[in-house]
């Protein structure tokens, strides 16, 4: 037994030492400033470049960018914090809008309050408004979400379509110029994922609703804006005009691919569809449609986006407000550089006066695109995400198969309603 | 006088060998499972507690997706738990038949699978059974179906994805452990049974599965204690949907913990819900195999 | 006769019905290497070009050698470990019993259901405390006490010859050489199986490696896999390429063992 013993101590030991040795890899560097985010290709390689541009004038200062996906970031932050324990946490972190609200008010305390460190008037007021509780405002701005409504210019010539026949139209349009470009094209105008809920969220924003009222409380029954959202999905998802997919893969692949003729959702999917350069001078963007016959809609909306945070526990936080403060709150050139190699369509308002967003731009059809987005963001009605979106969202979710098989948009709602005040006791 | 020092030695040995591990099972099992069994009487956002009682043992009893997902479980349960092992059972013996040809490569096949890691797999079956992937190419191509099968929209083809994708990845895995505990059976207990004209099936109910008892026993705990706790197919293959359809209890914890706002107390009730699940079936299952030794 | 070929014929035809669904899956990822991301997803069955284009895009994006030793470290360390405790106690439990022991051990049993997102929290927070967050103690220190494996090893000890041990006895031996010179070699495939499963568990561990790493140098492969996954425009020809890579350690690992397996079954045939 004492053999075996100190054969385990042995090999334990190997372990401790195999251990030991990584930390003090990662204690030895002075000033590194560690940063979450999630999308190595995206909002990873805006931050490298972000660490490039701060390298120049403060070469003392290093960033250590560490990439998860999503879901394991989020998993990591809302451990970290819950068990209260700050020392492995990150100096910052990068939080979807929709969870701002979520993380800020249920960790008090947590994040770093910006206000008075940075200008928030250089910024888009919707993206301050979500990361503001009380007085205080905790996120330096990052990607807009502002909505677009992709769309194939070769397709819709095809159908009868000029640019100017899809600005301003509503819900009820699209369906049937959806319905058109199939009967003369043979392809679908767009592919859709039943588990995803993002349209409704987009429909409900662009009326300047929300599942929840301004003080937090459900806003399912008697909301008019999401009654209009649910039956115009219905509308769609009976209409035939789409191509089903299953999960983000499949639908980014379905009109990255060509297959489908249009796609709304957040600018931030323009890196992707230019990944094939193929279709290069064949899309053109529009606002998106707008729900009928609902007071306060508007052709604009956000879908996602996502902003960085400053941890209040971080040793290095001067060091990471300075650096956020002096590319991301102040690098014109930067951001051309991001909005170029990323498509990441940053909030920081003195960048639109950059090149790069003046610029038309040849993939799609010489639109002058990034304008476009400026002046969109801009009228996107801001609405209070409150802290529950995510249990929200998946009681909507649990309703559409019942809404594409017919069912009563009443009777949904009022499941909706009944699994959200269950969700959020 | 010497059997009492053979008595002692025996205690000693016995605390000797399984001392390193009951040390660390205490440290890494019994501490976090006393801390959360607390939480369970605790309710409250985030990390603000207080006292709950029975609130949430009552939250749960008027919570419908606490309801699908339990129905979910059992259902994956019943249907996924009895297929795979069964056909891991019915594989393994017939592997075990020096009279099979090309017996090597068989076996090497079925194993593979247990193989591929969870985070590998679920992206090789998403891909696979995307809606025009080749799953869905090769039935239509067959004339089985004529419409591909939306395997993750559809509440019904979901479950099979995800029973298919288990019993895909698992059955190899029980598999090993019947072939290794074949290799106890003494060979000429089936020589003599086939030269006393016992049929192949009647040597398999008679022979291998009582002899196999204890590994049965082994695997069919083991894996309904997985099917409780199935989190990784239905995490990475259907995200739970649609519309909860492959919700898991341990999905919802999940949620409940990361996705939600954190509700740690409630996430701990509807664990502790998985360990009675668990507890009881265990002893059904233990005590059922104790029955039939004794018959 | 007739009826028995037949019945040979469909049993050759069902093994190999199940032999190809089993491997098919491999076949996928292989030729998904090759192919350009939309093809993949798009299903196309055949070989394409790509396949250096996504080797290049796969090691671009990571340091794929320190990824593959990181996990190769995890994965060695925590199998030997965990092998060693549990069939200890497997064995120690099966044969030295009394009780108290048994009633020790089916509260264990009871503890193998507590599901391992409800323990998360609390572990986080030990290990934390213990100032072992990012290292790879961390990681594999509450794994090594198996219950599922200690469990398997009592079952499997069940079937080891008392005689043996017995004579041993007599021989003089004492009862850590009764295991480690006669049970541990008698018990030669139940240790091949259960490396397999160790192993194999170890090295596509994915959510307690999550909570526990920090950094991009102490990543294990798992991990890297799903944040390729998960971004705006997933490279998936280059995940293919990652998945393969994460396959065939374990699949070295299995047809290594393997042997072992296949020799003690000829063994048995003889």
């Amino acid at each position: 037994m004492n053999m075996s013993t100190n054969g385990w101590r042995r090999l334990i030991g190997a372990a401790v030492m195999a251990g030991a040795s990584m930390l003090s890899v990662s204690a030895a560097l002075a000033t590194e400033i560690t940063v979450w985010c999630w999308a190595p290709e995206f909002n990873g390689a805006a931050m490298k470049a972000a660490a490039e541009a701060y390298a120049k004038s403060n070469p003392d200062v290093t960033l250590n960018i560490v990439d998860f996906d999503k879901g394991a970031l989020e998993q990591k932050l809302q451990t970290q914090l819950a068990a209260g324990i700050t020392t492995d946490l990150p100096d910052i972190v990068l939080i979807e809008d929709y969870g701002a609200q979520k993380y800020l008010q249920s960790f008090p305390g947590a994040f770093e309050s910006l206000t008075g460190k940075v200008d928030y008037s250089k910024f888009a007021p919707y993206k301050v408004s979500l990361a503001t509780v009380g007085d205080n405002t905790y996120s330096l701005p990052f990607d807009s979400g502002a909505t677009g409504l992709f769309y194939r210019t070769d397709l819709l010539d095809k159908a009868g379509f000029k640019p100017a026949d899809l600005e301003g139209i509503t819900w009820d349009r699209f369906i049937e110029i959806a319905k058109e470009v199939e009967a003369k094209t043979g392809q679908k105008m767009i592919d859709i994922d039943i588990n995803d809920a993002g349209v409704i969220r987009i429909m409900l924003q662009s009326a300047g609703s929300w599942y929840f009222n301004a003080d937090g409380s459900p806003n399912i029954v008697d909301n008019a804006v999401l009654k209009a959202a649910l039956t115009t999905y219905q509308k769609i998802l009976q209409s035939g005009i789409y191509k089903p997919v299953s999960g983000w893969n499949d639908y980014t692949a379905a009109f990255m691919g060509g297959e489908v003729a249009s796609v709304y959702t957040g600018v931030w999917i323009v890196g992707g569809i230019k990944g094939n350069q193929e279709l290069s001078g064949k899309w053109g963007v529009a606002p998106i449609p707008k729900l009928d016959g609902v007071e306060g809609a508007t052709n604009f909306s956000n879908l996602g986006g996502s902003s960085w945070y400053v941890l209040a526990s971080s040793p290095n936080k001067d060091a990471a407000i300075d650096f956020l403060n002096k590319v991301w709150a102040g690098d014109v050139d930067f951001y051309q550089k991001i909005l170029v190699g990323q498509g990441a369509f940053g909030t920081w308002m003195p960048a639109r006066e950059g090149d790069a967003y003046k610029s038309a731009d040849p993939f799609f059809s010489n639109q002058p695109v990034w304008q476009n987005f400026s002046d969109w963001v801009q009228k996107i009605p801001g609405v209070n995400y409150g802290i529950f979106t995510n249990e929200a969202d998946q009681a909507v979710l649990a309703q559409i198969p019942a809404i594409q098989a017919g069912g009563s948009i009443e009777d949904a709602i009022k499941a909706i309603d009944a699994q959200i005040q269950q969700q959020i006791q | 006088m010497s059997g009492t020092r053979l008595a002692r030695n025996e205690q000693i040995n016995g605390w000797l060998f399984i001392a390193p591990s009951v040390l660390l099972i205490g440290i890494f099992l019994v501490y976090p499972i006393l801390w959360s069994l607390w939480m369970s009487f605790q309710v409250g956002k985030g990390m603000n507690f207080s006292f709950g009682g029975f609130t949430n043992i009552i939250r749960l009893t008027k919570d419908p997706i606490f309801q699908i997902a339990l129905t979910n479980t059992l259902i994956f349960l019943v249907f996924q738990v009895p297929i795979m092992l069964t056909l891991a059972l019915l594989l393994a013996s017939a592997l075990n038949d020096p009279k099979l040809k090309f017996r090597g490569f068989f076996r090497t096949a079925i194993f593979l699978p247990c193989v591929t890691s969870l985070v590998a797999y679920s992206a090789l079956f998403r891909s696979m059974f995307s809606n025009e992937g080749v799953v869905n190419k090769t039935l239509m191509a067959m004339h089985i179906i004529d419409q591909p099968i939306l395997w993750t929209s559809d509440p019904f083809w979901a479950k099979v994805l995800v029973i298919s994708a288990i019993t895909w990845r698992w059955t190899g895995y029980n598999m090993i452990f019947y072939l290794a505990a074949l290799q106890n059976i003494d060979r000429s207990i089936y020589e003599a049974a086939k030269i006393d004209g016992v049929p192949a099936w009647a040597r398999f109910t008679q022979i291998t599965v009582p002899m196999l008892k204890p590994v049965i026993l082994f695997t069919s705990v083991t894996s309904t204690i997985g099917t409780l706790q199935l989190f990784d197919e239905v995490f990475n293959i259907t995200e739970g949907g649609p519309a909860n359809a492959t919700m898991t209890l341990s999905l919802y914890i999940y949620n409940l913990t990361f996705r939600f706002m954190p509700s740690f107390g409630y996430a701990s009730t509807v664990s502790y819900v998985i360990v009675v699940g668990v507890a009881i079936l265990s002893f059904v299952q233990f005590y059922l195999a104790r029955e039939r030794s004794r018959a | 006769m007739i009826a028995r070929i037949l019945t040979r014929g469909s049993l050759y035809v069902l093994m190999s019905l199940v032999a190809f669904v089993s491997v098919f899956p491999f076949y996928w990822m292989i030729v998904g290497a090759t192919n350009t991301s939309s093809d993949v997803i798009r299903g196309k069955p055949t070989f394409g070009t790509a396949l250096f284009d996504n080797i290049a895009h796969f090691f671009n994006l990571f340091d794929v050698p320190r990824v593959l030793l990181n996990t190769t470290i995890i994965a060695v360390v925590g199998t030997v470990l965990t092998l060693a405790l549990s069939s200890l106690a497997g064995y120690g439990f099966e044969m030295f019993r009394s009780k108290f022991r048994d009633k020790l051990f089916g509260l264990m049993l009871t503890m193998l259901s507590i599901p391992f997102s409800a323990l998360m929290i609390p572990l986080f927070i030990m290990m934390s405390q213990a100032g072992l967050m990012n290292t790879f103690v961390g990681i594999i220190l509450p794994g090594i006490a198996s219950i599922y494996i200690i469990f398997y090893f009592r079952q499997a000890t069940k079937a080891f010859p008392s005689e043996l041990r017995d004579a041993a006895r007599i021989d003089g031996l004492k009862e850590w050489q009764i295991f480690l010179y006669v049970y541990l070699p008698v018990m030669r495939s139940t240790y091949a199986a259960a490396t397999i499963i160790v192993f194999m568990a170890n090295w596509n561990n994915y959510l307690w490696p999550l909570i526990i790493l920090q950094s991009n140098e102490n990543k294990v492969i798992t991990l890297i896999i799903s944040s390729m996954r998960s971004g705006y425009n997933p490279q998936f020809g280059a995940v293919m390429v990652a998945v393969v890579l994460a396959t065939l350690p374990t699949l070295f690992i299995f047809f290594a063992l393997q042997r072992r397996f296949v020799e003690g079954l000829l063994g048995s045939v003889k």
